[in-house]
């Protein structure tokens, strides 16, 4: 009788602790599996690598995405919710019909849960309809266009780096502030120098300033004489410049060579990458003022990243490649945080969520337009003799914050966005 | 009375033998080329597969008077991405299943050409290359600045592909393939038909010796606007199904290098080949997309290279050379 007991006792003990076992160790043991669309994370890189955005991102944000991926990796260990993540990547050649292929078939084909980068604005908005429709995340980093958070705005993407309305409003507002109060503008007359201008009045008028003149110049164009010499007529404190490129770098050289910043009309450039500065020279560009979304030699955080960067790359990462590195770490944190990549709870993770990293500065994820905003930075070139070590070119002159850097919401909303539907 | 006959029998059975010996081949050929277009999309993904026939009928139709007409146009982009705005614009406000759209496009790309067409057939040879580049970089530039209509750079986004709610066909590329297919057969035979035409004799005719051709009593200048126009239309029917396929128009389909890659693919298919347009498509389109993964970094080098050795090596295009070789293989035997 007595025998029978604890062999019943013990039958249902073990039969308990089995059940605990089960119950214990089945979620688990899944979760590498099961909640992993199709087994693994795979993370697209598109954008251009034989062209004119190489440099300022190209290949190099895919180093900067794998770094993430090691990062994850070695923060997690065996608790990693991403077990298997993989890192493929394209070429755009900054044709939107190559993207938009391109992008279809990273997320349809090689099961890709979220694409990065995707520099000029056509292809930007390509993928960003198929991120839509294929319902996959998408973190666009290298276009300046607002549409992302504008019209064009969807549930699956965000917004990461910079966009016109934060490169104007950092320069234009704070050089306005600073005592450069009558400004020339020179746009290439397209849609990009369009929006910055308009951005740019915006700004200055808001801080007192005055725009006296705002003068169109075809795109591309190599001669800027004519357009400088009419600039400088109205007598401006500043010249804007909003020319990219190529066409900045001739820009800039001929307000060089015009000998307009001895005559004390000081240049802003709409947007600079410190690849531009490098591949000119440091002594053409001295002096300008412009809005960096991030400077590698900032602080310690920064330059320790930077580091890692040139060993793996052998060169300094433009704000591009840092976003790169910080979109893919907040991916993958999210996966971990959500203990899924499904895009929804991925989604719904970051949205509102607030962040602190290496890019990121009070950072969030707005939920309102999936605009990522962070502190940025007005930044002026340094002098070549102040110029320390290689890459040594930016001076940070104020730190903008989050709060103030980007376009506010109910902008985005009368802009056309509207992520609930 | 017995020779009679049997010259006449002997003319049959050459007749016959002639009919035989080229007719089998000619279906044969269509055969696997109906074929090659109808399992496109399960050899390649199916959005390059749309792609590439896109690209076909439009090289077909710069064949049309490259190959046919003798005019070498630099500034065709204007009729492939002028129809692909017009397409875009029809569909997103309009509605009307993609195929109306692409017929709107077309008749666009169509009532472009009259003008320009008129214009520049005045010219010719170089002079005529130039002058429809400029008019096409002139379209380039309105589109441009027209941000409103066009969204300037930004492209024209979010083009709908309406089909009478048939979901498969709007939302999965694989059947829209399908959708697509026989809108570029029906170009490609109607560019056929045009060729095999007396018309398209006097087009030849015209190319050949345009002296002569005046001197029988034709208006040359009439033919090759007329010619021109038929080809815009199918440039601009391509450029419609290609903008409805990628769900947006570009400022580059308006762009030089969109004439200039059409000319590379007519001149690799092989000029006055009107077919060579479809292995011409095909190799660039897969080259182009092949290159863009292979994380090598001078795209350019390696299509201008292959440029420079088909012509160099196969004047006459892939398709024109391996027509050569086998007619010299058949005056062999």
């Amino acid at each position: 009788m007595r025998h029978k007991t604890t062999t019943a006792a013990a039958a249902a003990l073990s039969g308990a602790l089995l059940l605990a076992a089960c119950g214990q160790a089945g979620p688990t043991a899944q979760t590498g599996e099961d909640e992993l669309t199709d087994g693994k994370v795979v993370l697209g890189v598109l954008n251009d690598q034989s062209g004119v955005y190489k440099d300022l991102s190209g290949p190099n944000s895919v180093e900067a995405v794998k770094m993430a991926v090691e990062d994850y990796k070695a923060e997690y260990g065996d608790d990693a919710v991403a077990t298997e993540i993989e890192v493929i990547t394209a070429d755009h050649q900054n044709k939107p019909e190559v993207a938009n292929t391109k992008a279809q078939e990273m997320y349809d084909r090689n099961k890709a849960d979220a694409i990065f980068d995707v520099p000029a604005s056509s292809a930007a908005l390509a993928v960003a309809t198929q991120a839509k429709e294929n319902k996959k995340l998408y973190f666009n980093i290298g276009a300046a266009t607002t549409e992302l958070t504008g019209a064009q705005c969807n549930k699956y993407t965000f917004h990461y780096a910079y966009d016109t309305y934060m490169l104007a409003n950092g320069t234009g507002k704070t050089v306005t502030e600073q005592g450069g109060t009558n400004w020339s503008i020179i746009y290439p007359d397209y849609a990009f120098g369009q929006d910055m201008t308009k951005s740019f009045t915006t700004a200055i008028e808001g801080s007192g300033g005055a725009v006296v003149e705002a003068i169109p110049t075809p795109f591309p164009n190599d001669n800027f004489a004519t357009f400088l010499t009419k600039a400088a007529a109205s007598n401006p404190d500043v010249i804007g410049s909003m020319q990219a490129g190529g066409d900045l770098i001739n820009f800039v050289k001929q307000y060089n060579e015009a000998g307009l910043r001895d005559q004390g009309i000081e240049l802003a450039v709409g947007l600079m990458f410190i690849t531009d500065i490098n591949s000119l020279g440091v002594d053409q560009f001295a002096g300008t003022t412009f809005t960096e979304a991030w400077y590698w030699n900032y602080d310690d955080e920064n330059r320790e990243w930077a580091d890692r960067f040139m060993e793996i790359t052998g060169t300094r990462p433009s704000f591009a490649h840092a976003a790169n590195y910080s979109a893919a770490k907040q991916y993958l944190d999210a996966v971990q945080r959500a203990g899924t990549d499904d895009a929804d709870a991925i989604v719904s993770e970051l949205q509102g969520y607030k962040v602190n990293d290496v890019f990121l500065r009070n950072g969030e994820f707005r939920a309102e337009d999936n605009r990522v905003v962070h502190d940025a930075y007005l930044a002026k070139v340094k002098d070549e003799a102040s110029v320390s070590e290689d890459w040594d070119y930016e001076e940070i002159l104020a730190t903008i914050d989050a709060s103030e850097a980007f376009r506010p919401v109910e902008d985005s909303i009368a802009a056309g966005c509207n992520l609930g539907s | 009375m017995t020779s009679a006959p049997t010259t006449i029998t002997s003319v049959a059975a050459a007749a016959n033998h002639l009919a035989s010996r080229r007719s089998p081949l000619r279906w044969v050929l269509l055969a696997v080329g109906l074929l090659a277009a109808l399992s496109l999309p399960w050899l390649v993904y199916p959005p390059l597969a749309m792609d590439i026939a896109a690209w076909a009928l439009f090289a077909i139709a710069l064949d049309l008077l490259l190959g046919f007409t003798g005019l070498l146009s630099f500034g065709h982009a204007a009729f492939w991405g002028g129809s692909a705005y017009v397409t875009g614009l029809v569909a997103i406000n309009v509605g009307v299943p993609f195929p109306v759209a692409i017929l709107v496009g077309a008749l666009f790309a169509m009532l472009l050409a009259v003008p320009i067409g008129f214009l520049s057939v005045r010219s010719s040879g170089i002079y005529f290359a130039m002058v429809t580049l400029a008019f096409a970089q002139m379209l380039y530039f309105f589109a441009n600045q027209w941000r409103d209509v066009t969204g300037g750079e930004n492209g024209l986004q979010g083009i709908p592909r309406n089909f009478f709610g048939i979901e498969l066909i709007e939302t999965d590329p694989f059947y829209f393939y399908y959708a697509g297919l026989p809108i570029v057969l029906l170009g490609m035979w109607a560019a056929w038909r045009i060729i095999h035409s007396p018309f398209g004799k006097v087009l030849v005719a015209i190319r050949d010796n345009p002296a002569r051709a005046s001197a029988l009593g034709y208006d040359v200048q009439r033919y090759k606007v007329m010619a021109f126009v038929m080809s815009a239309g199918l440039a601009g029917t391509a450029g419609g199904l290609f903008s409805i396929s990628h769900g947006f128009a570009s400022l580059q389909e308006l762009n030089w290098t969109t004439s200039g890659k059409v000319v590379l693919i007519t001149v690799l298919g092989g000029i006055g080949t009107l077919w060579g347009g479809t292995i011409g498509a095909a190799l660039v389109v897969m080259l182009e997309d092949w290159l863009a993964t292979s994380g090598f970094e001078g795209i350019g080098i390696i299509t201008g290279t292959v440029f420079v050795i088909v012509v160099l090596a196969f004047r006459r295009g892939i398709w024109g050379t391996v027509r050569d070789l086998k007619a010299r293989f058949r005056s062999r035997t």
